[in-house]
């Protein structure tokens, strides 16, 4: 039997409750069972009419990105939705309103606009919400049991997402819902069904396993918590605000600390400070905020201070587009600070690694005593995945410092000891006989200021040598291998949220007969030189997807390994469309020399 | 009773710095500063309330921002973090947030903290957050070498303002007392016995603890901010002086031709590490 393999697009004016529909949509597919990817599209602003979409890919087993075409679609505004009906496939299944309240202009109801091959499925939508609901703002759950009931699938799931999402506005609330969605399941179910989309039903779930649907920025504050996250600072900014928010309930509950600070330059600055304390210390923010963090992250670099800074990053530059992803962040993160700063740079690429990234991160900063940046955009912030979590427990160590320094009487304590690899032992506040001033000045081993040459010299080799053992730090993929082994045609080389298209593409090609291979750098700082040089000279041509117009990480490896790749830089202000990568790798496949000189 | 009436001498002096056991204190570097700074007696205030209130040397911390005052923690023997220009006030929270135990100090300049940091004193005071805020005011940017700062006098000329300033310098104390700092205290470098007490008892107080120290700069400022001159400005707080009374204090603060000094303002309400406390008996969280 063929696996399953549904997306399912719902497309509404603000308002229509199109959001909420595909929230429950795929609530209920996961605790049915199937594995889940998920990402909406909504307007900045809070009300008005703006567009909004929820894209809801349903399968057997965990698929990496959206697929250019659903199989089933359902408009809830037609202006908003006959722009998209051509993402429906064909014999997919279009569901709209077949009786508006009002006359409807030529051209501008849905049925004008359908596909041929497309199979057409008009119902009184708000209708069905009076009747049953006696109002017509249940359309959205009327069309939710529709689907249910012509697809097949069972309503218990449904009903009790419902429940859950609705409970805290009343028991009437509850019912209504659900009344809306029996009444839409019952005109599907009795539905003839001339579309040929089918879910196949799943075989017995792993014990060994949980699997939970978790967005990135709520996997993110998961593995904060994992971690055991002791103080958090933030200041609100799209789209890393959901991070602050969740911690804002979670943090308490475990006696930890939230603090909404006046700026990013404070939240930066109290992280650092509580960093220096000894608490594991983050912050979460955007591009903008970054900017405004850079001098913070520059003196943490200098005074080797412990911190972890989520950043979100969305279009720029400037305010740019707050709603919308891009990975055009890379260069501010790596170089945004005064002097050669560097730190630690890891950007995951699903949501399982946004969970694993946040928990590991605060091994790192505190194993290297080094902020963190953890990069992670818009498009893998708000959407959704199922995640498969250990069930044996948080994989993180939850105390990475380096042994407490041990003094010998009269022994005075060097905060800055050059040592072997790089790293001090610590001392915090409270360690008696430990004082010390830490400093963003250029300092000696006593961290007393100093700007000598040779000692500036020694530090400076310090600061970068001692982060080269990241590359090595256990439990952690800093990059990673996929596809067809050895010699290729077409390699992939990507960061961050890109990569999931990248591997659906490179799954594309090889079902075409194109020797393909993909690898994922989840470490941009330090760089996993060797890795990626190994990958690259097994590949006749190396493409590098991203979603930024100067093609930031292309830049990086080139000027890293001195080696021409193949640039494929987007800014759609969506995520990269899977066709555009399998197009380029087909014309590279075809003729990569050329390729390489234009 | 006053030095006109009983002489010091030297020796004397030095023997009960040594028996006070605040040397303890003091750090192996000598300060920085230039010969006559009113900074040293700063140093003098800190390590003698650490001293008198019996604070352990690993459980305090200074914090600073960047300038002359903000070479602070290098000179007594606490932990310290010499921070950036303007931000010593977040990352003192942040610190204080991380470990209730500490005692935190935050010192800084006027340009530290009114031009380039102005935007977090506000913030500290509304959090109550429990550090002591040691502002060292000698109205110009000494460590860059004499331009002029927020608090500088009408009429200073500086490397900045050639044909002297123009601008009407900002009134601290009112700011901070509009914001709703608990503890509002004005001292001055020129008479030491009076700042060590000031700085012990804002030390004391559990809050956000605001201490105005008036002090010269003697190489860039030979007109405005003198021994001489502050000597003739300063005066003390009226005997019946109502600390607890804002208004009163707001009114103090205001003229600014006469500078009082001592203690304008206190009150006692939650810090912000208490309110992290409620936050989690509300949340119903725990350790």
């Amino acid at each position: 039997m063929k696996a399953t393999d549904i997306q399912i697009a719902l497309c509404g004016s603000a308002g229509d409750g199109t959001i909420a529909a595909g929230d429950i949509l795929r609530n209920a597919v996961a605790r049915a069972g199937y594995r889940v990817i998920s990402f909406d599209v909504y307007p900045p602003e809070i009300r008005g009419f703006g567009k909004c979409i929820s894209r809801v890919r349903i399968t057997t087993e965990q698929s990496y990105a959206l697929k250019r075409q659903s199989d089933v679609f359902v408009s809830l505004d037609d202006s908003h939705a006959i722009p998209h009906v051509g993402e429906v496939r064909p014999d997919g299944a279009v569901i709209f309103e077949s009786q508006p309240v009002a006359t409807v202009a030529e051209g501008h109801h849905i049925s004008g606009h359908i596909h041929p091959g497309h199979i057409p499925y008009g119902i009184p939508l708000r209708e069905l919400s009076e009747k049953s609901t006696g109002g017509g703002r249940s359309r959205n759950l009327v069309v939710l049991g529709y689907i249910a009931g012509l697809l097949g699938l069972a309503a218990e799931h449904f009903l009790s997402i419902i429940e859950k999402k609705f409970t805290k506005q009343g028991s009437e609330v509850v019912s209504r819902n659900q009344a809306g969605f029996h009444a839409g399941f019952q005109a599907g179910a009795a539905t003839f069904k001339l579309d040929n989309v089918f879910f196949t039903p799943l075989g017995a779930p792993h014990g060994s396993e949980q699997v939970v649907m978790l967005s990135g920025n709520a996997a993110v504050a998961q593995g904060c918590m994992d971690a055991h996250l002791d103080t958090f600072f933030g200041y609100p900014i799209t789209p890393a605000t959901s991070i602050m928010e969740r911690l804002a309930v979670a943090l308490p509950k475990r006696g930890a600390r939230l603090l909404q600070t006046e700026d990013e330059i404070s939240a930066m600055a109290a992280s650092i400070g509580a960093g220096f304390a000894g608490a594991r210390a983050a912050t979460a923010t955007s591009g903008p905020g970054l900017a405004l963090m850079s001098e913070m992250i520059g003196l943490a670099t200098m005074a080797e201070v412990p911190c972890v800074v989520f950043v979100s990053q969305r279009g720029g530059p400037s305010t740019g587009m707050p709603t919308k992803t891009e990975q055009s962040d890379l260069n501010a993160a790596l170089y945004g600070s005064p002097g050669d700063s560097q730190h630690i740079v890891i950007a995951p690429t699903n949501v399982e690694g946004c969970y694993r990234c946040a928990g590991k991160a605060f091994e790192m900063a505190e194993r290297y005593q080094t902020p963190v940046i953890v990069l992670l955009d818009l498009y893998l912030s708000n959407r959704y995945e199922t995640v498969t979590l250990a069930v044996s427990g948080p994989p993180f160590n939850l105390n990475a410092n380096k042994p407490r320094p041990r003094l010998e009487a009269g022994e005075v304590y060097k905060r800055y000891a050059l040592t072997d690899d790089g790293i001090s032992p610590r001392a915090i506040p409270g360690d008696a006989g430990c004082m010390h001033v830490i400093t963003g000045l250029e300092h000696n081993e006593l961290g007393r200021p100093s700007d000598q040459e040779e000692m500036h010299a020694a530090m400076s080799r310090k600061r970068h040598d001692k982060l080269l053992g990241a590359l090595q730090h256990p439990d952690f993929t800093v990059s990673k291998r996929f596809g067809d082994p050895g010699r290729v045609k077409v390699g992939l080389l990507s960061w961050g949220s890109t990569f999931g298209e990248c591997l659906e593409a490179m799954f594309m090609a090889q079902a075409e007969g194109i020797p393909c291979a993909a690898m994922k750098v989840v470490m941009l700082a330090p760089f996993p030189v060797q890795p990626v040089a190994d990958f690259m000279a097994d590949c006749d041509v190396v493409l590098v997807p991203e979603c930024n117009y100067e093609g930031q990480f292309a830049h990086l490896v080139q000027g890293i390994l001195a080696k021409p790749v193949v640039r494929l830089s987007r800014v759609p202000g969506s995520p990269m469309p899977v066709e555009a990568i399998l197009g380029e790798v087909r014309r590279l496949a075809r003729g990569a020399v050329t390729a390489i000189a234009s | 009773m006053s030095i006109m009436e009983r002489p010091v001498f030297v020796d004397d002096k030095l023997r009960e710095v040594r028996q006070s056991g605040r040397l303890e204190y003091r750090s192996r570097s000598l300060p920085t500063w230039c010969p006559g700074c009113g900074y040293f007696s700063i140093v003098e205030g800190v390590t003698y309330a650490c001293n008198e209130m019996g604070i352990a040397k690993e459980q305090a911390v200074v914090v600073s921002g960047i300038g002359c005052s903000s070479r602070f923690p290098f000179f007594v023997d606490l932990f310290g973090f010499h921070t950036l220009h303007g931000r010593v006030l977040p990352v003192a929270t942040g610190v204080k947030t991380a470990n209730d135990k500490l005692t935190v100090i935050a010192v800084g300049g006027d340009g530290d903290g009114f031009a380039i940091g102005g935007g977090h004193i506000s913030h500290a005071a509304k959090r109550n957050v429990d550090i002591t805020y040691l502002l060292f005011d000698n109205g110009i940017y000494g460590l860059t070498k004499g331009q002029t700062s927020p608090l500088s006098a009408v009429g200073l000329r500086t490397s900045t303002s050639p044909f002297d300033n123009p601008e009407q310098p900002l009134n601290p104390l009112m700011m901070v007392l509009a914001y709703g700092a608990s503890w509002v205290g004005q001292a001055y470098a020129g008479r030491p016995d009076h700042l060590r007490e000031m700085i012990t008892k804002a030390i004391a107080h559990r809050g956000f603890s605001y201490l105005h120290i008036l002090s010269p700069c003697v190489t860039f400022d030979k007109t405005s901010k003198t021994y001489v001159n502050l000597g003739l400005r300063v005066r003390e707080l009226p005997s019946g002086h109502d600390a607890t009374d804002l208004m009163a204090a707001l009114r103090q603060a205001r003229d600014q031709e006469s500078l009082a000094i001592g203690l304008y303002y206190q009150e006692s309400r939650p810090t912000l590490n208490a309110t992290f406390e409620q936050l989690v008996a509300k949340a119903g969280g725990g350790r």
